[in-house]
């Protein structure tokens, strides 16, 4: 049982690395933009589609596959902001619109790695030398250490640009109050572009590390993503990147732990479970934002 | 006989920050009572006390001799107290006649008399001609009018109206002190928050100055123009 | 020279006139609807094309009450849909039931759920949509983990030996009829003003004497009694249930996309949003049914972008006097 336990824990670790980065990701987008990706999941996936077509193809190494996926996905996140966003702010309700829209988003995605790709579940069959690793009495691949590495530096990348650099001031500032962002002569279009790239950027290359962390993924995978990406920011608060961050560990290990004790059949439902009871009881997670109407 | 409204030792505190800090105050019946203070004084979080938004943390209120503390919105609603806002909140994607259909969907009062009473009401806020559009197409002063017969049309016996003057012309000023000793005539109770000193001397019977969450002065107009404390609270700090 | 009549008789005048048209538009529409669907299998017309056209109708007319009428975009609205299939799948199978009598406890069913989901209704937007959709998770999950003599496991359950589309064709028919009458009894009504009234400024319209908890759950369980019909129906015509069709997030989104393509708020949008994409998804399904899913996404996002109000309800925003006139 104990051995159950640990490899919970480590795994939950582990896991937990990559919900951080989408719900840090999400919350960025969320907390600047004030949408809410719906579609976010389907960009992390298309990150894992990207790194296995790039192997299948051209037997690229997941590793060198991580700045291609950051660079395409930064632009096509730009790109992405220029070409829908701008519309939205002016409608009478920017948050449900935005999420009606990136829920359309959301299925056209699905729809088009569905027919890039087929409906089967894809794996990259990509080892590391050693395979695995010992850690005490248990394995670890060394796929995941290595993803779980990439992903904590990459959190600890991400909250230091938001907090030591200029842009990333700018960034936490928009998210306590855009109107006074814009008095002080900020761009807060571009600002906002970029948010959006960065964020597109990192779900990008979160779901290269997904292909390493995950045994397999399919089109449809994006909205288990999704909701994961949902939790993990209500529980860190709605647009607290710090918050996400934490959340996102102490989630990977909640879902790894309740795998141990429960059937894997019943697993999310602790997830969607404990979203609810957040919500509920204490809507503003960690730190954050009115919730009620 | 007993006061249209009594406020008895109200306290609200929102985390560090006292808003409310022993209120006490009445008015009677056709006065209209003027509160004014500058700003953070607390009279807004008063209103909302009154109206059952915020729930005070000590204290108690009294509506036509019932002690409503505690009360919900509405159910204070039913005791026959309307307020305005000091911004606007009509129901945006509403025509003006549901508008005011609104506060009163509940009467026994056949639909076709209540939406007559409605009309005429938009008559003489002379808004009958736009009462089919939505109430986001009006003006801000037309709005304030709006919510003025919004809150009119279940008849209140207790008034309140917070800031009604701000941002609005001259005329309509004018037009609304002219409906607001009306009301007074009529035997309801105002409430009036305003930092329209000139207006507020002019329709109040009393005066209550409110500084830092509590009542510094209450008398006649003469009483509180030469009150040192009112005039330090404005001019001093 | 005839004295003029006082303004407020030739208002009443006016405003009779008004109510006249809205309730005869409203009366030709229902006429043309309920004798087209009336006439689908006499003349012998793609059953199952019409049947879920009538389906649709009615599931994103419910959603209007609960998105455009109260201002909820619940995205789990496919869980009353899949309780009320299950439930109507459960007694038909396991306890006999006629279908007809299992039909009402379907309702029943979407309505006692709606009772549970009651306390989310104090969310706000985003927040409520997200717990909506975990909730609609959550009892995807509980019902596929049921033991599976009761809910089939991942078989599903049959419902009887065999299907009678025609007659659960005209059940649907009479239920999307009642959908929409409700709808424009709650457009008009009392109820119907003070929801709108909820929906745009809750707080206001506490203090102007609404009890907007109990209006906000009128609002919520008329809107979940008749997706969990439709469920039940459904479950009746296909003649089988089991937990991915049932509880098929699609449902929610092609439910939802059909009622904001038509547009919230009137009578009318979900009817015309409905048979527009309904239209369109047979038309694109035919010739390149591989991109079915594809047109649906990238429509939704043009919608938003572009008629976010709906067909009706741009064309209303363009005429507001027609307001009074368009049910």
């Amino acid at each position: 049982m104990e051995i159950l336990v640990l490899n919970g824990i480590v795994n939950g670790l582990i896991v937990g690395g990559i919900y951080a980065l989408i719900g840090m990701s999400l919350t960025l987008l969320y907390g600047v933009l004030r949408i809410v990706n719906f579609a976010h999941g389907e960009f992390v996936i298309g990150g894992s589609f990207l790194a296995y077509a790039l192997f299948s193809n051209l037997g690229l190494a997941p590793l060198l596959s991580l700045p291609v996926a950051a660079v395409s996905f930064f632009a096509l996140g730009w790109g992405a902001y220029y070409l829908l966003l701008p519309r939205l702010q002016k409608s009478d309700d920017p948050e449900i619109m935005s999420f009606l829209m990136m829920y359309g988003v959301s299925i056209a995605l699905a729809a088009v790695m569905l027919v890039l790709f087929e409906a089967d579940s894809r794996s990259i069959d990509y080892s590391f030398e050693p395979v695995a690793m010992k850690l005490g009495p248990i394995y670890i691949s060394t796929a995941r250490i290595v993803a779980f590495g990439i992903a904590i530096a990459l959190a600890a990348a991400l909250t230091w640009f938001l907090f030591g650099t200029l842009v990333g001031k700018a960034l936490r500032a928009t998210i306590m109050n855009r109107e006074a962002i814009q008095i002080v002569g900020v761009d807060v279009v571009k600002l906002s572009a970029f948010a959006f790239a960065l964020a597109s950027g990192i779900a990008g290359v979160t779901g290269v590390l997904v292909a390493l962390v995950f045994p397999a993924f399919n089109p449809f995978s994006g909205a288990e993503y999704s909701i994961i990406g949902f939790i993990v920011v209500v529980l860190g608060g709605l647009g607290n990147p710090v918050g996400a961050l934490l959340a996102g560990i102490l989630y990977g290990l909640a879902e790894q732990l309740a795998t141990v004790f429960l059937p894997q059949a019943m697993a999310p439902i602790v997830g969607f479970g404990i979203l609810v009871a957040v919500i509920l009881i204490r809507p503003a997670g960690l730190m954050g934002w009115r919730a009620q109407r | 006989m007993s006061a249209a409204i009594e406020v008895h030792g109200l306290r609200k505190r929102f985390g560090g920050l006292t808003a409310l800090d022993g209120i006490d105050l009445e008015a009677q019946g056709g006065e209209v009572l003027g509160i004014i203070g500058v700003n953070g004084a607390g009279k807004t979080t008063l209103m909302n006390c009154i109206c059952g938004i915020y729930r005070a943390d000590a204290g108690r209120v009294v509506i036509g001799g019932r002690d409503t503390t505690g009360f919900t919105p509405h159910e204070i609603a039913h005791q026959g107290v309307g307020r305005t806002f000091q911004v606007p909140r009509v129901f945006r994607k509403m025509s003006l006649i549901d508008n005011l259909l609104v506060p009163v969907l509940d009467r026994d009062e056949d639909g076709a008399v209540l939406i007559e009473r409605a009309e005429s009401m938009l008559e003489q806020m002379q808004l009958i001609e736009l009462r089919h559009n939505f109430a986001e197409e009006l003006s801000g002063g037309q709005q304030k009018l709006l919510e003025m017969a919004r809150m009119l049309m279940p008849d209140p016996k207790v008034v309140m109206l917070d800031e009604p003057f701000a941002g609005v012309h001259p005329t309509l000023c004018k037009f609304m002190i002219e409906r607001i000793e009306t009301m007074a005539a009529g035997g309801k109770t105002v409430l009036l928050i305003s930092h329209d000193l000139t207006s507020i001397y002019r329709l109040s019977r009393r005066v209550a100055a409110l500084n830092e969450g509590r009542v510094i002065a209450m008398g006649g107009v003469d009483e509180i123009r030469g009150n040192p404390a009112v005039v330090e609270a404005y001019l001093g700090n | 020279m005839p004295p003029e009549p006082a303004p407020g008789a030739s208002r009443s005048v006016e405003r009779a006139s008004a109510d006249r048209i809205y309730f005869t538009l409203a009366a030709v529409i229902g006429g043309m609807v309920g004798i087209y669907f009336l006439v689908v299998p006499i003349l012998d017309l793609n059953l199952a094309f019409h049947f879920y056209l009538m389906l649709w109708i009615t599931m994103a007319s419910a959603f209007n009450v609960a998105a455009g009428f109260s201002g909820y975009m619940p995205f789990g609205f496919v869980a009353f849909y899949g309780v009320g299939a299950f439930t109507t799948a459960i007694l038909v199978k396991s306890l006999g039931f006629p279908v007809l009598l299992a039909l009402p406890f379907s309702g029943a069913a979407g309505v006692i759920l709606g009772l549970l989901f009651a306390p989310t209704l104090r969310l706000s937007g985003i927040y409520f949509a997200i717990v909506s959709l975990a909730l609609a998770g959550i009892c995807r999950l509980v019902i596929s983990n049921m033991p599976e003599r009761i809910t089939g496991g991942s078989f599903g359950l049959q419902l009887g030996s065999r299907a009678e589309p025609v007659h659960s064709f005209y059940v649907m028919m009479a239920t999307m009829l009642l959908a929409l009458g409700v709808i424009l009894w709650l457009s008009r009504s009392r109820l119907g003003k003070a929801l709108r009234a909820v929906r745009d400024d809750a707080e206001a319209a506490d203090m102007m004497g609404v009890n907007v908890t109990r209006v906000r759950l009128y609002g919520w369980l008329i809107a979940a009694f008749f997706p969990a019909l439709c469920g039940g129906i459904e479950a009746w015509y296909t003649n089988v249930v089991d937990t991915e069709t049932a509880f098929n997030t699609l449902t929610t989104a092609k439910t939802v996309i059909y009622a904001v393509a038509g547009g919230l708020g009137t009578v009318t949008g979900p009817i015309v949003g409905a048979v527009v994409m309904v239209w369109l998804d047979e038309l694109i399904w035919r010739q390149f049914p591989r991109l079915n899913l594809l047109i649906l996404g990238v429509a939704t996002v043009l919608l938003v972008l572009f008629l976010p109000r709906g067909i009706v309800g741009t064309l209303l925003r363009r005429r507001p006097a027609w307001r009074r006139y368009v049910p």
